[in-house]
């Protein structure tokens, strides 16, 4: 009698998530707080429950394709289009209504997944250390140029936003000629590649390094004070630089959503997206994560607008591209020695 | 003759449960791999070997050196405090080794706490170039070493606590200098529970995950992990984690085989405590020092960062559903141990009644649980239930199980049963045999069915066993990250895998209350059963 007990209650624990009747289930990589909230306001204007999984991207990828056709995933959320490029065989379409083909530039969007918010990789420099003739034409080619010896700080090769970065630039120059950039770029290194892309920022504040490649968002946070004030009066020692000004422009990347193959809750999917994409979420969302927005009319963060808004930015290299050339870019890093 | 009973087929039902991860693991050897193992094996799998190896290496001479001097200085020796510190080192136990990593990180990064200190007591000035920078291969090492080395001094100071003479007197009487009674009397007397320790250390050290992930350095459990993630493998995860397994199962040989000799070293009838030597002036100042600065490093310093976390960060204190997340871990903690317990009670209770060899044996192979690395067994889960699950729907017209057993509680308890079964098992054997089996007959004479005595004799004699084992499961489920981070379900964390989604989201600052709150936890178990703990033979 107790046995049975037992085991109705644990199947009715397992199966208590199946009992609302609108949902939209996502397994999202990017679990920013802000994000909760969110999910919350779009519950409270359209009745429709958001179940989140937050976890490391590889592990939610490989969770969805375990379980294959079963699987209750609806979205996946992440911080990177080379994730959901390389992810691409497991998506399905039918983003593509109206108001997210309207809002959302082509080069940030599939059929399967579409960016929410962009961001940029750019160069951060120790005005005290780097001059402004040195910076002049700066582009991400010429990182590997032998003036910066030991005076350049990245993060590792196996980090997301490096293989997105480089597969662009092999997309842009041909796998030959980064297979040499990257052996430049290992050269140039002021030390071996540890931390985040915050701690990149901070070496540079901190003399380690002259320069640094690191996310748009990342300095705006730290300036913020959020992190703290020793971050917030290190952020302050340090410049940002937008690269590639007179070519293409600086490398774009995005947070994005793509819909499951098999997601058994589609139309709530397609809702969501289109609320993520409306202009109070958009607002939201800029003012904390410090993004950039990914449709017209809503302004970033002031301490991005600080930054600088009126670079220009590659638009020319479809964001596709850094699925694709995801593996040429782990491979050229890793024969250079790119840690 | 065996009686295939019921018992014997219970306990080869739970036998094989707890094994199948082994014997997934086992058969996915001998399957075919992708290119990627080629690669890797040509590549970066010696790396990972090697940095596995050094890793060990160094944390078991650290967890040595730490536990075998902690239990030295508090068995033989009277010096301020030395009672408080006898239970008060193994608060370590409260500390996974991933959240000592965040507190290094945060402490010696550029601008970090080290840096605010500096700055507090000696005004402005760029103190990053002088502050030591303990990440990647050291800072895993340090980490490990000092949420691990409690296992060696909790087993080393047992030993000493247990034998007959104060081994100091019989040196001086020998005429030896003291440190020739360390060498020559008090380790080789406690050779077997150092070894039984350190086994522990390295079979944990070698599992670890989520500390060398944090310091990025890559292991034989990384290399688990990005295979299967990165590239889709999961037969070559399966590969290496045969390897793993190999030297896991050779420690677990080396510690059952060193536990048999510990037996030989038990008190006989005489037993009384030792009397302890009180130390002066400098040497007890030395011991003080000593076990100050290893409660110091090893608790005291990571749960101050974590406090100064929450309180310089207090605006996660609000976003961070606190109530919900102690909810979530009272439901695994209960489910779990109510599992473990009544069927370890109920196996232990079969094999009594029954006495069958077989029944023995089964139950041994089914201990194995435990060595596994908690990553592999997830990944060796999902494989081996997303196998079953489309074998039968693809030969009846069933619908697919995959929902009942992967990101579930149901599933996550089957899993933490399959990890904890041969914790929580052999907790309640080693008190189930000393109920004299006469008791049993006893009371079979005076008319007793084996259900009462089972209920009223039994378990009240297994009382304060079982409240044991369910602390020592509890503490683990609440430190536990591979297996709940990979098998939860929908809007579902713990403390744990809240800290770590955070730190892996540069969030440390917000992962200090979650690890702050399952540090309380641990710690309120670990001063309950201190007692226990600290006077067990095992």
């Amino acid at each position: 009698m107790k046995k049975h007990i037992i085991l109705s209650y644990l199947f009715l624990v397992a199966f208590a998530g199946s009992l609302f009747a609108s949902e939209v289930n996502i397994f999202s990589a990017r679990h920013y707080d802000s994000d909760v909230q969110l999910y919350e306001k779009f519950t409270a204007k359209t009745g429709i429950k958001v179940n989140v999984v937050s976890g490391k991207s590889g592990a939610l990828e490989k969770r969805i394709i375990e379980e294959g056709a079963d699987s209750k995933a609806d979205l996946y959320i992440t911080a990177d289009a080379g994730r959901l490029g390389a992810f691409e065989a497991n998506l399905q379409g039918g983003l593509t209504s109206a108001a997210i083909k309207s809002v959302v530039p082509s080069n940030f969007r599939t059929s399967k997944w579409t960016g929410i918010a962009k961001r940029a990789r750019i160069v951060y420099f120790a005005p005290e250390r780097v001059s402004g003739a040195e910076l002049a034409g700066l582009t991400y080619e010429s990182l590997a140029d032998p003036k910066w010896k030991g005076r350049l700080v990245i993060r590792a090769s196996n980090n997301i936003y490096n293989q997105s970065l480089v597969a662009s630039l092999i997309k842009n120059n041909g796998k030959g000629k980064v297979a040499d950039w990257s052996k430049g770029m290992v050269a140039n290194m002021a030390r071996s590649p540890k931390g985040n892309d915050r701690a990149q920022i901070l070496a540079v504040a901190a003399g380690e390094a002259d320069i640094a490649v690191a996310n748009t968002y990342y300095l705006a946070l730290m300036l913020s004070g959020k992190k703290g004030p020793e971050q917030q009066a290190a952020a302050k020692k340090v410049k940002p630089f937008f690269p590639n000004q007179d070519g293409r422009g600086t490398h774009m990347n995005i947070s994005g959503a793509g819909l499951v193959k098999g997601a058994p809750n589609k139309a709530n999917a397609i809702k969501l997206v289109e609320f993520l994409l409306s202009e109070e979420a958009q607002n939201h969302i800029v003012n904390n994560t410090f993004e950039y927005p990914m449709i017209k009319g809503v302004s970033p963060h002031p301490l991005v607008v600080n930054m600088g808004l009126d670079f220009r930015q590659d638009l020319k290299t479809k964001v596709v591209n850094y699925g694709k050339r995801q593996a040429d870019a782990l491979e050229v890093m890793t024969a250079a020695g790119w840690k | 003759m065996t009686k295939y009973n019921i018992w014997f087929f219970g306990s080869l039902l739970i036998a094989t449960v707890v094994a199948l991860p082994i014997i997934t693991v086992f058969f996915s050897f001998f399957s075919e791999t992708s290119n990627y193992f080629q690669v890797l094996k040509n590549t970066f799998l010696f790396d990972y070997i090697l940095n596995s190896f050094l890793i060990l290496f160094f944390v078991l001479i650290i967890t040595f050196f730490l536990g075998v001097s902690c239990a030295y200085f508090v068995s033989f020796y009277e010096f301020p405090l030395s009672n408080f510190f006898s239970w008060a080192l193994i608060l370590a136990f409260a500390i996974p080794s991933y959240i000592f990593a965040f507190s290094i990180i945060a402490f010696f990064e550029n601008y970090g706490t080290a840096f605010s200190i500096l700055t507090l007591l000696f005004g402005e000035y760029n103190y990053n170039p002088i502050i030591p920078k303990l990440d990647g291969m050291i800072g895993s090492i340090i980490a490990i070493s000092f949420s691990l080395f409690p296992y060696v001094y909790v087993l080393t100071r047992s030993s000493f606590f247990f034998q007959s003479n104060n081994y100091i007197e019989v040196g001086k009487n020998l005429g030896l200098s003291e440190k020739e009674t360390f060498a020559k009397i008090i380790l080789p007397s406690a050779r077997p529970a150092i070894i039984a320790g350190l086994s522990l250390v390295a079979m944990e050290c070698l599992s670890d995950f989520g500390t060398v992930s944090f310091f990025s350095v890559s292991t034989l459990t990384t290399g688990i992990y990005n295979s299967w993630l990165s590239f889709d493998d999961l037969n070559s995860a399966n590969q290496i984690s045969f390897i793993l397994l190999l030297f896991i199962l050779i420690l677990l040989s080396i510690e059952i085989h060193s536990r048999k000799e510990a037996k030989y070293h038990q008190p006989g009838r005489g037993f009384k405590p030792i009397n302890k030597i009180k130390l002066s002036g400098k040497k007890a100042l030395f011991a003080f020092m000593f076990c100050s600065l290893v409660l110091l490093i090893s608790f005291i310093f990571p749960v101050s960062q974590m406090i100064y976390w929450s309180v310089k960060f207090p605006k996660y204190i609000q976003d961070i559903d606190i109530f919900k997340i102690n909810l979530n871990t009272l439901k695994l903690v209960c489910l779990a141990s109510l599992v473990l317990v009544s069927i370890s009670l109920l196996i232990n209770y079969g094999s009594r009644i029954s006495k069958s060899k077989i029944l023995n044996y089964l139950t041994n192979f089914s201990l194995s649980g435990y060595a596994i690395p908690g990553i592999i067994l997830a990944v060796a889960f999902i494989t081996l239930f997303s196998n079953i699950s489309d074998l039968i729907t693809n030969n009846t017209n069933l619908g697919s199980t995959k929902k009942i057993f992967i990101g579930s509680i149901f599933g996550l308890v089957l899993a933490y049963f399959i990890r904890f079964f041969s914790l929580s098992f052999n907790g309640i054997k080693s008190s189930y045999e000393k109920i004299n089996s006469s008791i049993d007959e006893s009371a079979y004479l005076l008319g007793y069915s084996k259900i009462k005595t089972f209920s009223l004799i039994h378990v009240p004699h297994l009382k304060s066993n079982i409240l044991l084992i369910i602390v020592l499961i509890s503490l683990e489920i609440i430190k536990e990250l591979p297996i709940t981070m990979i098998l939860r379900p929908f809007n579902f964390e713990t403390f744990a895998t809240q800290a770590y989604v955070y730190a892996s989201q540069d969030l440390l600052e917000a992962a200090a209350l979650p690890s702050l709150f399952l540090i309380f936890w641990s710690t309120i178990l670990i001063i309950f059963s201190s007692k226990y703990i600290l006077s067990s033979k095992n």
